[in-house]
């Protein structure tokens, strides 16, 4: 079963920002990423999949029930971007009003079973010496654990994060990805919208990527930064004996159009040098290595450089821009 | 329901706010009670008829009453304004409306749990007002009427609080409050208008402009008929009210507009679950 499952899903704001007809789909058990910039339409995304936002068209299901039942709401949980608990509650307070919320009665919440989930999720978040303190001390770092805490507490199957390290300092980061990584082992499904492209390239299976309003590419994250469907990868060259002049030689040498995508990235005195290209195939890679080794460079290195989410994200978000994605 | 009266009563009663109220609340009955005191040690010292001296006694209850509902009315501007906009403003109803919980229920609950602290607050009011002004002056309580006054003075900050949830809805928090407070204000205003004006004899244009003010926010229509009632209706409310400058009450609204202010506040109470169903947060 699909854990997120959307069909032409459109929200706009009087005809402006927003997001329109998105299409994707979240297996079960997965960590699935939405990445965009700013003002992409992944936060109105986000909270479609809530419930706090009404889709304008479109279909979606969320644990195979229609979005805006309450019902799909029941097995999800959410920590929202900007959020707050109340000040004059204590953590422990907190969980108890969200598991009445969630549906749990007031006796159950008062039951040594429920007490102990509390004292379990909090401990899981690593705010268990600040059980009984009033939420208006918190930083907001606290208040980020806490709201994972109240995310995490119902057993959710898909839980859905939005900027869930956004306030959290290194240490913090680090726990929350661990944590995320064991819920993953436990089979429940992640869905994480964040900045932070080294999370998404750390923890995410699959991933999608919003862009003005729009879905521009979505699937397996392997997928998307390997078989990246544009024209070529880079490639990376470290050569002994460059002398300054040594770029003249060389575009005479492999022609302007193959010379010129070479790009300089470093060079010292001793005539080490490291350069850079965006080769379309390894044809094209191996021409300019023959190139180098006719203008008499040493060669000591040649080969793709690892595609990392950063290249990918310019590239994608370049694409759109119809400018240089450097 | 419970859940949120329970929240909501934690919600006032840790909150700064609510120690001030408290203080100045008390700083008002304490004072109240003074003023009451000193005006029937003099009534001792200077005999004066018995009619004379119920008739102090229910200006006495006019007065206190006047500044009782005025706390109570403020009680719920500053406590319901920013029920709905100002709670996703400051992010507190995203973990909430992402529960499976219709919102519907949602917002009945928030009125439900300021609704019985209002009523409490007002019921703190009410009695102490009503039992210095009785205890010291002797004013002569019915039980009937008492319990009729008493439930038309909590029914007038109710029906302000659900008002101001309405509002709260669609304007901004400071938005919202000034809206309802000028919106009481008019009220009050037009009432005063209608008191002063009394004396000119009667104004059709000023009778249809209280009347009008009346049907858009009934709570000083309320608030009159609340003392009608607890100061023996027709018997003796109108000898002592009739001239009291301001303060006059020519005319009490009927029991067809009790009736439609009951149909008031739940067709708000309904507009605001619709609203509140549908808004984006």
């Amino acid at each position: 079963m699909m854990m997120i499952d959307t069909a032409d899903l459109t929200k706009t704001y009087n005809g402006r920002g927003g997001c329109r007809g998105i299409t994707l789909q979240v297996p079960e058990g997965c960590i699935f990423g939405l990445l965009g910039p700013n003002g992409a339409g992944k936060s109105t995304f986000v909270k479609m999949l809530a419930g706090l936002h009404r889709p304008d068209s479109g279909r979606a299901a969320v644990l195979g029930l229609p979005l805006g039942r309450p019902d799909a709401r029941r097995k999800l949980g959410y920590l929202p971007e900007l959020f707050r608990f109340q000040d004059w509650l204590t953590p422990v307070e907190v969980l108890r009003l969200h598991g009445r919320l969630g549906g749990l009665r007031s006796q159950e919440t008062r039951s040594p079973a429920f007490r102990g989930r509390v004292r379990d999720t909090l401990e899981l978040v690593g705010l268990s010496e600040a059980a009984n303190r009033r939420v208006g001390g918190f930083s907001k770092g606290m208040q980020q654990r806490l709201g994972l805490a109240a995310a995490l507490l119902l057993d959710p199957e898909l839980i859905i994060l939005d900027e869930p390290a956004s306030a959290l300092d290194p240490i913090g980061r680090y726990e929350i990805r661990s944590l995320l990584k064991r819920l993953r082992s436990k089979g429940m499904t992640v869905f994480l919208n964040t900045h932070l492209l080294e999370d998404v390239e750390e923890l995410c299976d699959e991933a999608a990527f919003l862009y003005g309003g729009e879905l521009l590419a979505s699937g397996p994250l392997h997928k998307l930064l390997s078989g990246t469907g544009d024209s070529g990868d880079n490639w990376r060259f470290r050569l002994g004996g460059w002398l300054p002049e040594t770029r003249a030689e060389l575009n005479a040498e492999a022609g302007d159009a193959l010379s010129s995508l070479l790009r300089l990235v470093e060079a010292d005195e001793s005539g080490n040098a490291l350069l850079s290209a965006r080769v379309a195939d390894r044809e094209q890679a191996g021409y300019l290595c023959a190139a180098f080794i006719r203008c008499g460079l040493t060669l000591y290195e040649s080969g793709p450089e690892p595609n990392s989410l950063e290249d990918w994200f310019l590239r994608m978000a370049g694409s759109r821009q119809g400018g240089d994605p450097q | 329901m419970t859940m949120y009266i329970s929240a909501t009563f934690k919600e006032l009663t840790r909150k700064r706010v609510f120690l001030v109220t408290i203080v100045l609340t008390f700083v008002f009955l304490v004072l109240f009670a003074f003023g009451v005191r000193e005006i029937a040690g003099m009534s001792e010292q200077n005999p004066v008829s018995p009619a004379e001296r119920l008739l102090n006694s229910m200006v006495l209850t006019v007065l206190g009453l006047f500044f009782a509902q005025f706390l109570a009315s403020f009680f719920v501007l500053f406590s319901a304004m920013g029920t709905v906009t100002g709670e996703v403003e400051n992010g507190l109803l995203l973990a909430v409306a992402a529960r499976p919980i219709p919102r519907w229920k949602l917002y009945l609950a928030k009125w439900l749990g300021h609704a019985v602290w209002v009523s409490v607050y007002s019921t703190v009011l009410f009695v102490s007002v009503v039992w210095t002004i009785h205890s010291q002056t002797g004013l002569p309580l019915r039980a009937e009427e008492l319990l009729r006054g008493y439930g038309l003075f909590l029914w007038m900050p109710l029906l302000l609080l659900t008002l101001t949830m309405l509002g709260s809805v669609y304007l901004p928090m400071l938005g919202n409050g000034i809206c309802a407070a000028l919106l009481y204000g008019f009220a009050l205003f037009s009432g005063l208008v209608e008191g002063v004006t009394i004396y000119e004899g009667t104004h059709p244009a000023i009778e249809k402009f209280v009347f009008l003010t009346g049907l858009i926010i009934p709570t000083d229509s309320v608030y009159k008929r609340s003392l009608y009632e607890l100061l023996g209706g027709a018997d003796w409310a109108g000898l002592a009210m009739s001239d009291m400058g301001p303060f006059s009450m020519p005319s009490v609204s009927s029991n067809a507009y009790l009736v439609y202010t009951v149909g008031y506040a739940a067709v708000l109470l309904l507009l605001g679950c619709r609203a509140f169903s549908r808004k984006d947060l």
